[in-house]
């Protein structure tokens, strides 16, 4: 399972060469070539096959990583970047060895807020849970968007990603709201890219405001994986944390009726997110051990939270939503909509992680295992996403943990299908589940995000061969010896 | 997969490493309140020193993805198994994650042998019953000082560390005994065994076990009193845990106190005008979930100014005595309690105060090391200066 995928990595250089430039350049508390430090970052939570990397070190500024990757450009070495190695697409698994850069340990500061523009300057390596904490303390007025994750996953990684958080209905892909990249290329070179690009040296800390209206070299980047180059800093978004929050539950009955209610609700333009569960999440969440439905309970359960600056425009909105509710119930959808703090105090408070984002979301970490079809979605599909993709669960006997979203006021969608397992035992059945999931979805239009390799190579066949050529055209021409993250996206 | 010999004390734990665990990295950070509260992940930085990479060195070492070689002994041993991951941690596996490492170190012991000079441990036990390498002390001479009977209802046990290292605390417990009107004797000890179980070294544990069970028997006890959080977190836990049966109760100093000032049995007279701030012990607070009592105490004393210190309780940031770090990685574990001491300054208080005799010596080495003004203590110390009036 650990042995390194060969291309020989070592073919210019011997193993112990490399060892001795990385002390040079990180010092020798910072590289690790032991295996027992090597295999946790072997493989990750996923069915996605794990490699063993060859070095891991650890950075503490720019210098050290020009250096680093002038010499694997050099000598055809893989860098695989990592923050906290907790997403779900095995992205971090080094798939041709080399050494992981662990960008969590020291390059993982938080570098200036902007209170005026309204956004944060950030180290790759700082995590959702320290930022939210500094800005708490220090700008409460001010918020970041926080996802469905543990609080120790990346920002920087979730935002050049693609991740969707808790505003998402509002704002979208969380790549849209970068406003500002710094990136070390293959020859070593620093570019910053967006309103920061003035400037030989260095970019005052207030020039980090807009990505626009220069060409986008942003794209270059953004959804990557880390195959075009290191990112180094990254300007992300805040938002005003207003003071009035309440946050509604709708109760949905028939498997598909989730949809419209997802749509319409979006198309209001008053809710901050929209996420919807199967019935068996919810049952999750309130730690039923078996979580199944029940013939008659409902099929999906959605949290609409709403925020205003004043108790009158939060009353408004919330008039805005019972309207569109009574307009879905005379189409015939069966839908009740409640205040989800009610809800909590049925149950018990372990729900609430789900709105105390970020979080740990208790009952998905119970196991060994967790992963996902986590994909960008056509919602005029939805209906059809849940009505195949529901049997294909009960088939495996796997509990249907289905998770959506509505991105940017119904625009498009976020459709996830959950399994969490237990890696060590199921993990075959699961890939095999995952598996015809994937093709299911894929066929419906549905992009997967933070894609393993092996789901890659599934939507290789179906792509345009323009796209293709251009993208493999690009890969070649940022990356001409092929050291950013190799193997993924079958590069 | 690699089979586990069965006579591994441990073997549960480690099998629980396969069941759960995604790496979620809850266990690095405080919850919610995303403090630094690792001393090991804190020092080493690789994920191999965090609880959840200890957790995936027993997975590959038991597919057999990892091979056993004397580089595993730092990411197995350099870990004062403070727990504070157990309580960040939030699956189901978290109340076990120190049992997992005390099992993983156990089977290391068998495979490479524990971390330099943690063999010392056991070596010196065997010499002489406590790991300090000193002549054993069968208390004869203390009982004979304190006119203390053969047999009693308790048992004050000392524990190897106050009675070779900190006697000041010792003689501090033994003359609140007295002062108490505790009938009370002490024992020809052997060490609890906590500094091998917590290195893995199980070797001699049990024979030891027995040996102070029938010791305490021996001397008609039903009460056991110990000042240390290490003995009492051993007594009180690890017995059971290493199927030792016993009929006695086991109580912390400070319990005995607290409930002598509930009962109105004792009263403080005098006052100790100091600021002080309180250090849990991880054998106490996160081992034991003893975290209030000892506050309840400080500030039932006259005079005394209590302050906590910014990580507290269950995230309080560990000493760096424990896990066999204070003998294997001596240097690391006093820039530990540094940490704690700088803490400690910015509250303002001029005593640091703690109920366990390895805390007291690590953090007093660390005051030494690097000049640190401020006074360590242990609460029975303190209590030691006061006036005790006896009320019954």
């Amino acid at each position: 399972m650990t042995e390194t995928k060969q291309r020989n990595i070592f073919e210019k250089i011997s193993k112990e060469e490399v060892e001795e430039r990385l002390i040079e350049i990180f010092g020798s508390g910072n590289v690790t070539k032991k295996a027992g430090d090597l295999y946790p970052y072997s493989y990750d939570m996923t069915e996605c096959e794990g490699h063993m990397p060859d070095f891991v070190v650890l950075p503490e500024n720019n210098s050290q990583l020009v250096e680093l990757v002038k010499f694997c450009n050099d000598k055809s070495i893989p860098i695989v970047p990592y923050i906290s190695g907790n997403n779900v697409g095995g992205l971090t698994i080094p798939e041709k060895g080399g050494i992981i850069v662990d960008f969590g340990k020291k390059m993982n500061k938080i570098l200036h807020i902007d209170e005026n523009m309204m956004y944060a300057l950030l180290e790759p390596g700082v995590t959702f849970g320290q930022l939210q904490k500094y800005l708490e303390q220090n700008y409460p007025h001010l918020r970041y968007s926080y996802p469905f994750a543990p609080p120790y996953a990346g920002v920087v990684g979730n935002a050049i990603l693609s991740g969707m958080n808790n505003m998402s209905c509002k704002l979208g892909s969380m790549g849209d709201s970068i406003n500002g990249l710094e990136v070390i290329t293959a020859d070593g070179s620093i570019a910053r890219i967006g309103s920061c690009f003035y400037g030989k040296e260095k970019a005052a800390n207030d020039s980090w405001w807009c990505r626009y209206p220069m060409p986008d070299l942003m794209g270059l980047f953004i959804n990557w994986q880390g195959m075009t180059g290191l990112i180094t800093k990254c300007a992300v978004q805040l938002w005003p944390n207003h003071p009035f929050k309440k946050t509604y539950l709708a109760v949905v009955f028939g498997l598909s009726a989730i949809a419209p209610v997802m749509r319409e609700m979006g198309k209001t333009e008053v809710i901050d997110d929209i996420s919807a569960v199967s019935t068996e999440v919810v049952k999750m969440a309130v730690e039923i051990p078996e979580p199944t439905k029940i013939e008659g309970e409902p099929d999906f359960a959605a949290l609409f939270p709403i925020s205003a600056k004043t108790e009158n425009l939060l009353r408004a909105k919330k008039e805005i939503l019972d309207l569109t509710i009574k307009h879905l119930k005379d189409q015939g959808i069966k839908v009740i909509l409640i205040d989800v703090d009610e809800f909590s105090k049925i149950f018990n408070l372990r729900v609430r992680c789900y709105l105390d984002l970020p979080s740990v979301v208790l009952t998905l970490v119970e196991y060994s295992g967790l992963t996902w079809f986590g994909s960008y979605a056509p919602t005029h599909k939805l209906e059809e996403l849940i009505s195949k993709v529901y049997p294909i669960f009960l088939k495996y006997n796997v509990p249907p943990f289905i998770y959506m979203k509505i991105m940017k006021h119904s625009h498009y969608g976020i459709f996830r299908p959950i399994i969490r397992y237990k890696k060590f035992k199921d993990e075959e059945t699961i890939h095999q589940l995952l598996d015809e999931i994937t093709e299911v979805c894929i066929n419906e239009g549905c992009i997967p995000y933070k894609t393993p390799v092996w789901m890659t190579e599934k939507m290789r066949k179906k792509i345009n061969p323009g796209w293709l050529q251009l993208f493999d055209k690009i890969k070649q021409c940022m990356d001409p010896n092929n050291i950013f993250n190799p193997g993924r996206w079958n590069t | 997969m690699v089979e586990v010999d069965d006579s591994l004390l441990g073997k549960e734990f480690l099998e629980l490493s396969f069941e759960r665990c995604i790496k979620c990295s809850t266990c690095k950070y405080g919850y919610k309140t995303f403090d630094k509260i690792c001393p090991s992940g804190e020092k080493f930085l690789f994920e191999s020193y965090w609880a959840s990479g200890r957790i995936r060195l027993i997975r590959g070492l038991l597919l057999g993805d990892l091979e056993w070689s004397d580089e595993l002994k730092d990411p197995i041993f350099a870990c004062p198994t403070c727990g504070a991951c157990m309580d960040a941690c939030q699956a189901p596996h978290a109340d076990y994650i120190v049992d997992m490492i005390e099992a993983l170190r156990e089977l290391a012991v068998r495979q490479i042998g524990p971390a330099d000079r943690q063999e010392l441990l056991v070596s010196r036990c065997e010499e002489n019953c406590n790991p300090y390498g000193e002549e054993n002390s069968d208390n004869e001479e203390l009982k004979k000082k304190y006119d203390l009977p053969d047999k009693a209802e308790w048992v004050y046990f000392i524990g190897c560390t106050s009675n070779y290292r900190q006697h000041s605390l010792r003689d501090a417990t033994l003359r609140f005994l007295k002062k108490a009107g505790i009938d009370f004797t002490l024992i020809d000890e052997h060490c609890c065994t906590s500094p091998m179980i917590r290195t893995g070294q199980t070797s001699i544990v049990k024979d030891y076990m027995k040996y102070n069970i029938a010791q305490i028997e021996k001397a008609g006890a039903s009460k056991v009193i110990t000042s240390c959080a290490g003995c009492y977190r051993t007594l009180k836990r690890d017995f059971e845990k290493f199927g030792e049966q016993y009929d006695f109760e086991v109580f912390h100093s400070l319990e005995l106190v607290k409930q002598l000032l509930d009962e109105g049995k004792i009263k403080f007279n005098s006052s100790y005008d100091k600021t002080v701030t309180y250090h849990d012990p991880c054998h106490l607070g996160r081992h034991m979930g003893i975290y209030e009592l000892p506050r309840e105490v400080y500030k039932q004393i006259p005079g005394l100014k209590f302050v906590e210190m910014r990580r507290n309780r269950n995230f309080a940031w560990c000493c760096g005595a424990g896990g066999g770090v204070k003998i294997g990685y001596p240097d690391w574990s006093v820039e530990i309690s540094k940490e704690r001491l700088e803490e400690a300054n910015e509250t303002g208080a001029t005593v640091l105060s703690s109920v366990c005799p390895f805390c007291r010596t690590n953090l007093s080495d660390a005051t030494s090391k690097y000049d640190f003004e401020i006074q360590v203590l242990d609460l029975m110390e303190i209590i030691d200066q006061l006036d005790i009036e006896i009320l019954k």
